[in-house]
């Protein structure tokens, strides 16, 4: 195991390759936040097929916005009790 | 195992942050994350490896069509970025870059570098 100082500087560099890459994201208008995007890239780092997970992304997104107005009938149901 | 089981929570951590559905709706969740799982397996072996030299083509011509249309800040903002990226460079950044360019949404007309 690396000593702790190189794990953190290892660390540091890593988080600094995410923002560059969420900057670039910002840019191009991906709708990524800074989380979805870190864990992306861990999925693609796992030999995940990058265009493959774009689909998911993309149906997750669908899935979501179908069933939020769902959830938020339900909340409110819930919360006019 | 280990692989399957890493793979597994991130689907679970990529559901829940893209969907944004309550962990108490478990039903919902464990849908998506079949969904997500499905469309992982059916579609993995239909693409092909990432081109780098594509990935780099696609980005230059963003830049090159932001300077078209008058949008320089945006185009220097990229470039910056571009070459910040190459200290960091690894094997995985063209596929991340790839996965980027696959989810850009009309970014020459949207994009705002106040976000």
């Amino acid at each position: 195991m690396p000593p702790p100082d190189e794990r953190s500087e290892k660390q540091a560099a890593a988080q600094q390759a995410v923002d560059i890459l969420h900057e670039i994201s910002t840019i191009l208008n991906c709708h990524l936040d800074r989380r979805t995007l870190s864990i992306c890239i861990s999925m693609i780092e796992n030999g995940v097929n990058p265009e493959a997970l774009a689909t998911v992304v993309k149906e997750l997104r669908k899935e979501g916005q179908e069933l939020q107005p769902e959830s938020s009938a339900a909340a409110a149901r819930r919360s006019g009790r | 195992m280990a692989y399957l089981a890493e793979l597994g929570a991130l689907i679970d951590d990529l559901v829940g942050t893209v969907t944004v559905i309550p962990a108490t709706e478990r039903q919902k969740l464990d849908a998506c994350r079949e969904t997500a799982l499905r469309t992982l397996r059916y579609n993995t072996g239909n693409f092909l490896r990432t081109n780098q030299f594509e990935v780099e083509d696609q980005l230059k011509g963003f830049e090159e069509r932001f300077r078209v249309i008058g949008r320089d800040p945006l185009a220097d903002e990229l470039c910056k970025s571009l070459n910040s990226l190459e200290v960091h460079r690894n094997k995985w950044t063209p596929d991340v870059l790839r996965f980027i360019l696959e989810l850009s949404d009309q970014p020459a007309i949207k994009s705002n570098l106040t976000d």
